[in-house]
């Protein structure tokens, strides 16, 4: 071998080496036809709901707008969302240590944050087409103005984002995410949110319902906060994520 | 090695200034639960190559992630280069690694694997070393077949050249000869002994006495956890006084001779073999060594042949770990 010494790898190598590599990891048509299903059907009630309501005489459009709303913040953002961000998310670094390949980024002159980092990315990356978009296509199929689409847009964005980081973390810490963040996403962000300000103060989906309701005029189960501190609580969970990810990744035993 | 082994055995000559260790192993133990997988383990060793060997389930490849840092000891330490790789990134650098496990990134062809492995690295020209390192375990780089369509074998050199992209300096190889064929181990084994020429150290694990015999005398023995016995396999043997020495003699008069080295004490048993052949067992080899020419010529008797048949790795294995 000629002489080759090797030297610490920036953040910006070591965040973009494993963002690809995950990310061509990641799409594997099974994740992809049971994703697209995911939010199609989210699509397709949405434009059952708009089309019940275009028939009924009886709707306002006050309360067509509040049904949309409903709609968006419980089924897009309470449980597409996190599904289809789950699906990715954990799968990145989670993947990677189940089939036992972490170590090809773990014995390596890099930091563990940029891999975090990359990671997040990667599976925000993914998800974002199919959570936000879904998300988005309901409530452009819900008719009921812009204002929903790009409120819908928004708050589903960052919630992908804050999930992201929150599943890769999961990834990291239990043998099957999938699992366990299905039961994540049922129990807490589906049900126990909905009984409380305290729970839903303790639930990605309060904050994303609240940028949702702040930005609709729509008073919504869940949203308990204004649309600031809803953005700087999901940027704490999201950065306090990676951090624990970090610190996680840096003790981790890796076969 | 430069600690006291288990068997006493020395590799360095006396007169050498022993290189410092670039592979520390102190007082490691590692528990999963309430089983303990390494247990106490130390030893220490320089540039060349030491065979790690030791049956399926005795704890090599555990020892081995916890030399690369890859895993938390539950007590003691582990150094390359001076450094706790557990926490020392810069040092992760310098180390190349084969683990055991047959998981790559599937999708990727060989070249982009091992291109991926220098980036990671830091390497300035990560496809040129990519390149050269798949050169140098004859795989052509030019194949952009996944990995997924690989052979086992080829799937292995493809882990070794990912080990070797970073020119490093300590090698850990973890079963890597796994899957080869005939040719391909006699070539991987010429590699070794290369790169151990270079002045690197190679840390290799495997349950192939054969293997090990060609890598290089110097062994570490673990079972159940435990280093048993490390050293030159050779001088392991010599320790072994308790267990009579076997060998092989052939002689143009062989009941003469049997008879005579019965007499005189210098054999414990003899078995008659072939038409002129003979195996012998010794407790006392020195003195079997200095006197069987002389018995030999007094009853004018030919040796044709003479051979030991126990200093072969096997035996010295089978001693060290099953005691028989």
């Amino acid at each position: 071998m000629t002489s080759r010494r090797s030297g610490e790898v920036g953040w910006v190598t070591s965040a973009g080496l494993v963002y690809r590599l995950v990310l061509s990891q990641l799409v594997t048509v099974g994740r992809v036809v049971a994703l697209t299903a995911v939010g199609g059907l989210l699509a397709l009630v949405a434009w059952a709901v708009e089309r019940s309501a275009t028939n009924s005489q009886w709707k306002s459009v006050l309360e067509r707008q509040e049904d949309a709303a409903e709609l968006i913040a419980s089924l897009g953002l309470g449980s597409v969302v996190p599904i289809i961000t789950l699906a990715f998310a954990g799968g990145t670094l989670g993947d990677l240590r189940n089939d036992e390949t972490l170590v090809y980024f773990w014995l390596r002159p890099m930091s563990r944050w940029p891999i975090v980092v990359g990671a997040v990315a990667a599976g925000v990356t993914m998800s974002v087409p199919f959570a936000a978009m879904s998300v988005s296509v309901a409530a452009a199929l819900l008719n009921v103005g812009g204002t929903m689409v790009t409120a819908a847009m928004l708050a589903s964005l960052v919630g992908v984002v804050a999930y992201g980081a929150l599943f890769v973390l999961l990834g990291l810490v239990v043998r099957n995410p999938i699992v366990w963040g299905l039961a994540y996403v049922i129990i807490w962000e589906g049900v126990a949110s909905s009984f409380g300000s305290l729970p839903a103060r303790l639930s990605v989906r309060g904050y994303t319902t609240s940028i949702l309701g702040e930005r609709t005029n729509q008073i919504l189960e869940c949203a308990t906060r204004s649309e600031v501190t809803a953005f700087v609580v999901l940027a704490l969970i999201t950065v306090g994520s990676v951090m624990v990810a970090s610190w996680r990744l840096g003790r981790l035993d890796v076969p | 090695m430069s600690q006291q082994p288990p068997f006493g055995v020395q590799a360095e000559t006396a007169s050498a200034v022993p290189p410092p260790p670039m592979i520390q192993v102190s007082n490691l133990s590692k528990a999963f639960g309430g089983v303990v997988a390494v247990s106490e383990v130390t030893f220490s060793i320089g540039p060349g190559i030491t065979a790690l060997l030791g049956p399926n389930g005795a704890g090599k490849s555990t020892l081995l992630r916890l030399v690369c840092g890859l895993t938390t000891p539950t007590s003691g330490s582990a150094q390359v280069l001076g450094r706790h790789t557990r926490t020392d990134r810069a040092v992760r650098g310098r180390i190349g690694l084969v683990p055991q496990q047959d998981g790559v990134f599937d999708r990727l062809d060989a070249r982009a694997f091992v291109t991926l492995a220098a980036r990671t690295h830091g390497q300035p020209d990560p496809v040129d070393a990519a390149v050269q390192a798949l050169r140098l375990v004859e795989l052509d780089p030019a194949d952009r077949r996944p990995v997924a369509a690989y052979s086992k074998g080829m799937r292995q050199r493809v882990k070794l050249a990912a080990a070797m992209v970073n020119d490093p300096m300590v090698l850990i190889l973890d079963e890597p000869l796994n899957g080869l064929d005939p040719v391909q181990r006699r070539r991987m084994i010429e590699l070794f002994h290369q790169l151990a020429d270079q002045g690197r150290c190679l840390l290799v694990s495997s349950h192939v006495l054969d293997e090990v015999s060609r890598m290089g005398s110097q062994v570490l023995v673990i079972a159940q956890g435990r280093l048993v016995a490390r050293g030159d396999y050779r001088q392991l043997r010599e320790l072994m006084d308790d267990r009579p020495h076997r060998l092989r003699l052939v002689s143009d008069q062989r009941r003469e001779l049997a008879a005579s080295l019965l007499a005189q004490g210098l054999v414990r048993e003899v078995a008659l073999r072939d038409p002129s052949g003979m195996v012998i067992s010794t407790d006392d080899i020195e003195r079997f060594s200095r006197s069987v020419a002389s018995v030999a010529v007094d009853l004018d008797a030919r040796i044709d042949e003479l051979e030991p048949l126990d200093d072969d790795l096997e035996s010295v294995f089978r001693y060290l770990v099953e005691r028989r």
